[in-house]
């Protein structure tokens, strides 16, 4: 069985981004970046109904649009709209603007349809059918562990609460797209994907082509949070226009297009009802939850989204358990997987659910959470938070902090379940006599640092300085290996690396006869290879990996009760992922994971419209993001597990915020706030000072 | 956008003849742009007026300053002299979106800006202001909404500088038809008050040369809420100015923005306010006056007490206590 080394120089170390230079001076070309020769711009004709029969699209007037040379249909001149912002035709020329006008130019015939963009006015029977045959809300799921009416009547408190989250939308700086080239000897597609190899799969089947016959290259790509596995009708469109305009066609989306139709993390709206003995030992769970994933639940077969279904109830045991869920179709655009799916609004349903209960009990929230979780490294990372936090001394009973200004703590835990490796993956590495070295992997970096985890693995195993690897990722001619999602990306590759490595030694060693290979001899072994390259091929191998990560975070936070406004003061988080690669990497991805999940506790929410059923925020001025000035002190506590092997961090790092951003609010101000984001509104509302509306 | 003409103005009587009935005016263009590349405004010519001489300054008069319709928003964030004469003000323009904006943001385009509301902002949206026949906002979505409103439209005004030169008592001097017109706050947005077509009394062709600020009160302030900490536009935001004799109030003003379509200001509160000490009491029946008459609708009721915390909060930093 490989082991990882126990000493290590690279390896839980802090390194640098091998490719920090080339991205803060531009030198990095992102998919958006592509400028493949003689490009056209893309664009996409997009629908302005919620739900609408089309019956004819004339494409004429926008191909006599100067500079236009190409456009093509989506689906075909007939066609049901089920959301606005539905893809209806695109349109590709040499300029943006001849695009936007040729857009305009497109005649569609529609008859529009009733339609439904709110969870509360869909689960109604006789609210419009997003789907000719299916009811929007179908019967509820349920499942059942123990006998959950008798538990409830030995419980020494019980606590019944509604907690929602909003429908939250993928928001990359790069926003989806490609650049396709379709000519005679088949399909190169430079794609702002997360999935190469699945990028490639979804071109060849949806254009009837071998797989060999596409290539797709994602040399950088700006995040993709789990929206950014297939290449979309957007890709499927560019690669139309292209063979039609006999050019390479660049279709990025725009903010408005993100928004609208390539993904978004499902609502839920929770009932939670939650008993516990008089000690805080929870016996009995019951829950209702719906929520939708747009027009993807309630669907024909052929609707996308992954349902809205959440793990209820979450990480906690309880003996006695029954969970009704079920999904409800709306007219709005579908789901896709987002960092985590279901765990961050599970979390914040039970995590609250969990603080409102140890209230009614008069316990301390945190010493519930240790009576009833019962994975040990979370235990272990609620005893070392709490004392760097402070937890003893902050926590006061719920609304006692003084003033007008009142201050609150919360916690929560944080699991991804999944997670782990994917056994296929591939890779070689090309060694040549002068003793340079470079691997390629079929990965992509989906922003998180692959080419330097490679290239600190490869160091680490060589006895070389990672600035002497050269790592090459996103591109299907390289050996396959996994999509950059489910945090598996470290954990496939770090394995996969290792047994190269080991290879490349062990085949180093025979052709020099050094009985080491590494380091100081590494050069001299080298210069046994001959003319041609030493080509090492590997892949990922057992008993270097393992899953699943964990954490839990702490917040403090400040409520103004006057305004409402909610000031987060500081963030703590404790995380654990095996073996740590590059610390520095690592740190950084749990402040991304922190400052978006404060982004869905206080200011994120897709708004649509009930009356013209648009999304009335696709833009950053109203869908609200953290900026710089929201971001209060994170620390960062890792806790390193080697014999765990390595395991990627990706998802558990964004889970918990909420939930403990929540209960910090609802600590401060002696209230629950039942929904997010948690505005100043909602605040003032909870505090009962919103008097009824009179226009 | 559509295609458009530019040109480059270098007097202010060219500028007008040049922007004619269909052109307009562009400075900083942060709101114009938007506006063309949504397809919300039209204009056969773009007339640049950064060239125009004299209006880039702020000028200390006796009795009043000027401040040229081209300062930047910037500019007046950054002037020490504005921070000590007019600290509401600076804290006004500290406030306004980002850093990068304020660079280019003038005080002129801040007045004139358009409706920030979702729906008018909106492309596939015809509402009221935009000849439609429906304010969606007043039956779906308002939480940004107004408590005041003239009309059926319920957009508010967003600028907070003109909040502020509200409560400072300023005057806007607008150019229209070769003549200099006089205009309080009050009456630069009164068409928006009782037109919901309107987003200010400007008609094609007005240009709005420069602010003048009386400088009889020593003492002003500045507050507003947002749901973000920066780079957000204000739910409620409340400016007031006095002059401060003997802990007595003179002459005072209170303004509120983001609640109707023209800066929110009584009458009765600020007579109230004449004279009086301010504490705590004083204050709350300030607040009381000015939201008075206040119509909430289903999602914005919120503002009525945020306002009344907001105005509280203003008028006591007058007396410099907070």
């Amino acid at each position: 069985m490989p082991s990882w080394p126990a000493e290590t120089k690279y390896i839980s170390h802090a390194t640098a981004r091998i490719d920090g230079a080339a991205k803060v001076t531009g030198k990095a070309r992102y998919s958006s970046d592509i400028q493949a020769n003689g490009w056209l711009y893309g664009m996409i004709l997009r629908s302005k109904w919620p739900a609408a029969k089309i019956t004819d699209i004339n494409l004429d007037k926008a191909l006599q649009v100067p500079g236009i040379k190409a456009a093509v249909l989506s689906r075909g001149k007939e066609m049901t709209i089920r959301y606005y912002g539905e893809e209806i035709a695109a349109v590709a020329g040499t300029s943006k603007q001849a695009c936007l006008d040729a857009l305009r130019a497109i005649e569609v015939t529609a008859q529009p349809l009733p339609f439904v963009v709110r969870e509360n006015d869909a689960i109604k029977s006789d609210s419009p059918r997003v789907w000719e045959n299916a009811a929007n809300y179908p019967a509820p799921r349920v499942r059942q562990n123990g006998d959950v009416d008798t538990a409830f009547g030995q419980c020494a408190a019980v606590i019944e609460g509604s907690y929602s989250t909003p429908i939250q939308i993928h928001n990359p700086m790069e926003t989806a797209g490609n650049t396709v080239s379709w000519t005679d000897e088949g399909v190169t597609a430079w794609s702002s994907t997360q999935g190469i190899s699945s990028v490639r799969d979804g071109l060849a089947g949806s254009l009837k082509l071998d797989h060999s016959k596409v290539r797709v290259i994602t040399e950088y790509m700006g995040g993709g949070f789990g929206a950014k596995f297939g290449p979309g009708v957007e890709g499927v469109l560019a690669a139309k226009l292209s063979k039609e305009a006999k050019a390479p066609v660049r279709l990025m989306l725009t903010r408005f297009d993100q928004a609208l139709a390539v993904g978004n993390r499902p609502s839920s709206f929770q009932k939670i009802k939650l008993g516990a003995a008089a000690d805080g030992t929870f016996l009995a769970f019951e829950a209702e939850n719906y929520g939708t994933a747009g027009i993807g639940a309630g669907g024909d077969g052929g609707g996308g989204g992954g349902g809205a279904d959440i793990p209820m109830p979450y990480l906690y045991k309880v003996p006695n358990t029954r969970v009704k869920q079920a999904a409800v179709a709306v007219n709005a655009g579908s789901a896709r997987a987002f960092r985590a799916p279901g765990n961050p609004p599970a979390s914040y349903g039970i995590e609250s659910a969990i603080d409102d209960l140890a209230v009614k009990l008069g316990l301390d929230p945190l010493e519930v959470r240790l009576k009833n979780d019962p994975n040990k490294i979370r235990q272990r990372e609620y005893a070392l938070g709490a004392e760097k936090f402070g937890w003893k001394q902050k926590y006061k009973k719920p609304g006692s902090s003084p003033g007008v200004v009142k201050t609150g703590i919360g916690c929560a835990g944080a699991a991804w379940p999944a997670g782990g490796a994917s056994r296929n993956t591939h890779g070689e590495a090309s060694i040549n006599p002068d003793g340079s070295i470079e691997f390629r992997l079929g990965v992509q970096d989906i922003g998180t640092g692959t080419r330097t985890v490679i290239a600190v693995v490869a160091a680490e195993m060589l006895g070389l300085k990672p600035e002497q690897i050269t790592v090459k990722v996103g591109d299907t001619r390289f050996p396959p290996g996994p999509g950059s999602g489910g945090s598996t990306t470290c954990a496939s590759i770090s394995p996969t690396v290792h047994n190269i490595c080991t290879k490349a030694l062990e085949q180093l060693q025979t052709l020099s006869g050094l009985a080491d290979a590494r380091g100081a001899n590494w050069f001299a072994a080298c210069k046994k290879i001959g003319i041609s390259p030493l080509l090492i091929s590997g892949q990922w191998v057992e008993g270097l990996s393992s899953s699943p990560a964990g954490g839990v975070q702490f917040a403090e936070v400040e409520v103004d009760t006057e305004t409402g406004l909610v000031t987060v003061k500081k963030m703590l988080g404790v995380h654990d992922c095996g073996l740590i690669i590059d610390t520095l990497t690592l740190e950084s991805q749990i402040n991304g994971g922190i400052i978006m999940g404060m982004g869905y506790a206080l200011y994120e929410e897709r708004v649509m419209d009930d009356l013209s059923g648009v999304m009335l925020n696709p833009n950053f001025e109203t869908y609200k993001l953290p900026g710089i000035a929201d971001v209060p002190e994170i620390e960062v506590v890792l806790i390193n597990m080697p014999e765990r092997g390595v395991i990627g961090i990706g998802e558990p790092a964004t889970v918990p915020t909420a939930g403990a951003i929540a209960n910090a609010v609802a600590n401060a101000i002696g209230v629950r706030v039942g929904s997010l984001p948690i505005t100043p509104a909602k605040i003032l509302a909870a505090l009962g000072k919103v008097p009824p509306a009179t226009a | 956008m559509k295609a458009f003409q530019y040109a480059t103005a270098h007097s202010t009587a060219s500028a007008q003849q040049l922007v004619a009935d269909k052109g307009a005016y562009i400075a900083g263009g942060n709101d114009l742009l938007g506006l063309l590349k949504e397809y919300l405004v039209s204009a056969d010519t773009l007339v640049n007026i950064k060239s125009l001489p004299g209006l880039g300054k702020i000028e200390h008069g006796k009795s009043f300053w000027t401040i040229g319709a081209l300062v930047t928003v910037a500019q007046i964030e950054h002037d020490a002299d504005i921070q000590k004469t007019f600290p509401g003000l600076h804290e006004a323009a500290s406030d306004v979106a980002s850093q990068q904006i304020r660079n280019v943001a003038t005080v002129g385009g801040n007045l004139a800006q358009h409706s920030r509301c979702w729906y008018f902002r909106h492309r596939d949206i015809k509402c009221l202001k935009k000849h439609g026949d429906l304010c969606y906002a007043r039956q779906s979505e308002n939480r940004y909404h107004s408590l005041f409103t003239g009309n059926d439209c319920i957009s508010p005004v967003v600028s907070s500088l003109a909040t502020t030169f509200a409560a400072l008592d300023a005057t806007a001097i607008v150019l229209r038809d070769g003549k200099e017109l006089r205009w309080s706050m009050a009456e630069l947005y009164a068409e928006a008050f009782k037109n919901p077509l309107a987003h200010n009394s400007l008609q094609p062709g007005d240009l709005i040369l420069r602010v003048e600020i009386p400088t009889s009160r020593n003492r002003s302030a500045f507050s507003q809420v947002s749901e973000k900490h920066a780079f957000d536009w204000a739910l409620v935001s409340c400016a007031a100015a006095a002059e401060v004799v003997d802990g007595k109030l003179k002459s005072p003003r209170v303004a509120l923005g983001s609640v109707s379509n023209m800066p929110h200001e009584v009458a009765a509160a600020n007579e109230f306010l004449d004279g009086k000490v301010l504490d705590d009491a004083v204050a709350t029946q300030a607040a009381d006056l000015i939201l008075k008459g206040a119509k909430p609708l289903q999602m914005n009721a919120y503002k009525v007490p945020m306002a009344h915390a907001l105005i509280r909060r203003t008028l006591l930093k007058l007396k410099g206590d907070v």
